[in-house]
């Protein structure tokens, strides 16, 4: 949304802004330029240092990844979905495994629940970790991200154990998980929450509170309600507008009923409500509601399978499917159609970046090109998601 | 549920022709509607009291062979509903690409949904503000998501699919496993036969191992 008083905001009062105006320029923010966070171009048309329209192309990475998984059994699919989102590819995984679950006769066993919901939420608290690093990077503060990486980095040596790989992990299984979690994985990982639990508590003092940090946030790429909703803009960016919505909570789906965490929302602390910060403070919260549910199934483990049964070669019955699951950056969906065969006839992925990327255009109108920077930054995109 | 909408929807757009599809013991059920009545539809989904279907998550295309269906996915962040929107589109011929309206006016998330479709099944959305493709180039041919899709040969002077990167031994690879089981119908693997070889990809006789 543009900002109506941008002159007087930027310019002063009384100026004589005809004399001031200058030409457009364009400019290619992109797609080789490190505050896109991977390959993303915007072509903007700026007024000297203001950006008048901003037009995202897309398609850098696109991989044709929902032709490849027409031609692939059902679970070959799963290391495709791996590197849509590849900073959450756990949360990938789960949503498509869920998928393909719903159109099966399928049990899952509790302990895989159990281990799915746990590496679930590990993921997001690495997800948003990285988020954490990396947008302190865009604002121009670099040593966040190296904080946020080491701490990134025991999770991520948990993950290489349980499925012998760093990012892309192709553990969740349709029926259950590949791998067992033995008594010391569950032991690290109870000290390992603890010790992220208290370093953010610092890291935030650091960065969060940070006078120059807020300069940068506050009132900055503002995203109301309204605009969420117009756009379909789901995960902390909708959260961060104040609303209260998490499908975790409003369509629990695995064992999430089951836990006890709390939603957190923006509330306009610094600026206005739905500003880039308060995205970045939901997104910070959420790390400890994430770790509160790690310690519940640390808890609550039980013994037993970790595979339920499923057939061999699996074939899905005619029909259709349509899965939501809360992921880091936000809802992701899948669109199942299945035709009776060992492949899926179409299947279609709704990205929250995809969509959020569609957001941007309209909020860039009237800032500043550092602000611009910061409202991209905010909203978290990963271009593997946005191109497929 | 479903059918308390369609008789909705029936209600208040005339010809809309809003029929419910059940789904069989899994998955989800759906909509069809008429074509031509889209926007009348959507309008009123957006704001009918008690549905208030606000946010597009997803626009879509299948291709079948006579028809494309599109479908729009849509969820109420209000009253926590889901619904999936379907309508056919009969292909007049095989690179037909059918028509409908935009539904950009209520809800701005459908400029880029509706982009991608038209993109990847070759979609026309009438009235849309700015339809060119999304995720391929803009000189691309072809619709990559229809089923019939052959990629073009050469792109910007460059081969597309060029001979040396099919991965030929991987499939002969697979083949050979296959005939060397014990009950090569209980055998699956991972890479498909091509429908067709370009040129210089042939396979010979070295690497099949037919009769082997």
């Amino acid at each position: 949304m543009a900002d109506t008083n941008l002159e007087t905001k930027w310019i002063g009062d009384g100026a004589d802004l005809e004399k001031i105006k200058s030409d457009l320029l364009t400019l290619n923010m992109g797609p080789q330029h490190p505050a896109t966070h991977g390959v993303l171009r915007v072509e903007i048309q700026t007024d000297s240092e203001i950006v008048a329209t901003a037009r995202p192309h897309l398609g850098y990475l696109h991989r044709c990844m929902e032709k490849h998984s027409e031609n692939l059994e059902f679970r070959q699919v799963i290391p495709y979905v791996d590197r849509m989102d590849y900073l959450a590819a756990m949360n990938m995984e789960h949503g498509y495994c869920l998928t393909v679950e719903k159109m099966l006769d399928v049990e899952i066993p509790r302990r895989a629940e159990y281990i799915r919901v746990m590496v679930a939420e590990l993921q997001r608290v690495a997800s948003h970790l990285m988020f954490f690093g990396v947008y302190a990077i865009d604002l121009g503060a670099f040593s966040p991200f190296l904080y946020a990486f080491q701490d990134r980095e025991q999770i991520l040596r948990i993950f290489e154990e349980l499925s012998g790989a760093r990012l892309l992990y192709n553990y969740i299984w349709i029926g259950g998980v590949w791998n067992d979690m033995t008594d010391d994985h569950l032991r690290r990982i109870g000290a390992l929450v603890d010790d992220i639990e208290e370093k953010m508590k610092k890291y935030h003092a650091l960065v969060g509170e940070n006078h120059i940090f807020v300069g940068r946030t506050s009132n900055v790429g503002i995203m109301d309600k309204d605009y969420c909703y117009q756009y379909g803009g789901t995960g902390a960016v909708l959260r961060g507008a104040g609303v209260d919505w998490d499908l975790r909570k409003k369509r629990p789906y695995s064992i999430y009923e089951e836990f006890d965490f709390d939603v957190p929302v923006g509330e306009g602390t610094k600026g206005t409500l739905g500003d880039a910060w308060d995205r970045y403070w939901v997104r910070v919260r959420e790390i400890n509601e994430s770790i509160k549910i790690i310690r519940q199934c640390l808890e609550g483990i039980e013994e037993g399978p970790i595979m339920g049964k499923v057939k061999k070669i699996l074939k899905l019955p005619e029909g259709e499917v349509y899965m939501r699951t809360e992921c880091p950056r936000g809802e992701l969906g899948y669109h199942l159609i299945s035709d009776g065969g060992k492949t899926p006839y179409r299947l279609k992925v709704k990205s929250s970046c995809f969509t959020h990327t569609s957001m941007l255009p309209e909020v860039a109108e009237g800032q500043m090109i550092a602000d611009f920077v910061a409202t991209i930054g905010s909203i978290d995109i990963v271009l593997g998601e946005v191109d497929r | 549920m479903h059918s308390e909408w369609v008789s909705k929807i029936n209600a208040a757009v005339s010809g809309a022709n809003a029929e419910h599809v059940a789904a069989g013991e899994f998955g989800d059920d759906t909509v069809f509607v008429a074509p031509e009545k889209i926007l009348d539809v959507c309008k009123f989904l957006y704001s009918a009291e008690g549905l208030e279907f606000n946010v597009l998550q997803v626009i879509t295309g299948c291709d079948y062979q006579d028809r494309i269906e599109v479908s729009y996915i849509l969820a109420s962040f209000i009253n926590n509903l889901e619904l999936i929107l379907k309508v056919k589109l009969p292909k007049a011929s095989k690179d037909a690409t059918p028509e409908i309206e935009s539904v950009c006016s209520v809800w701005k998330a459908a400029n880029f949904q509706e982009r991608e479709c038209y993109d990847m099944v070759g979609v026309i959305f009438k009235n849309h503000p700015d339809l060119r493709r999304l995720l391929c180039p803009q000189d691309w041919e072809g619709w990559p998501l229809r089923k019939d899709y052959q990629v073009q040969k050469e792109y910007a002077g460059m081969e597309v699919y060029p001979a040396h990167k099919i991965n030929t031994a991987d499939i002969y690879f697979g083949e050979k496993l296959k005939s060397s089981a014990a009950d090569p119908k209980k055998f699956s693997y991972s890479w498909k036969k091509p429908e067709f070889y370009p040129e210089g990809a042939q396979p010979t006789t070295e690497t099949t191992t037919e009769g082997e």
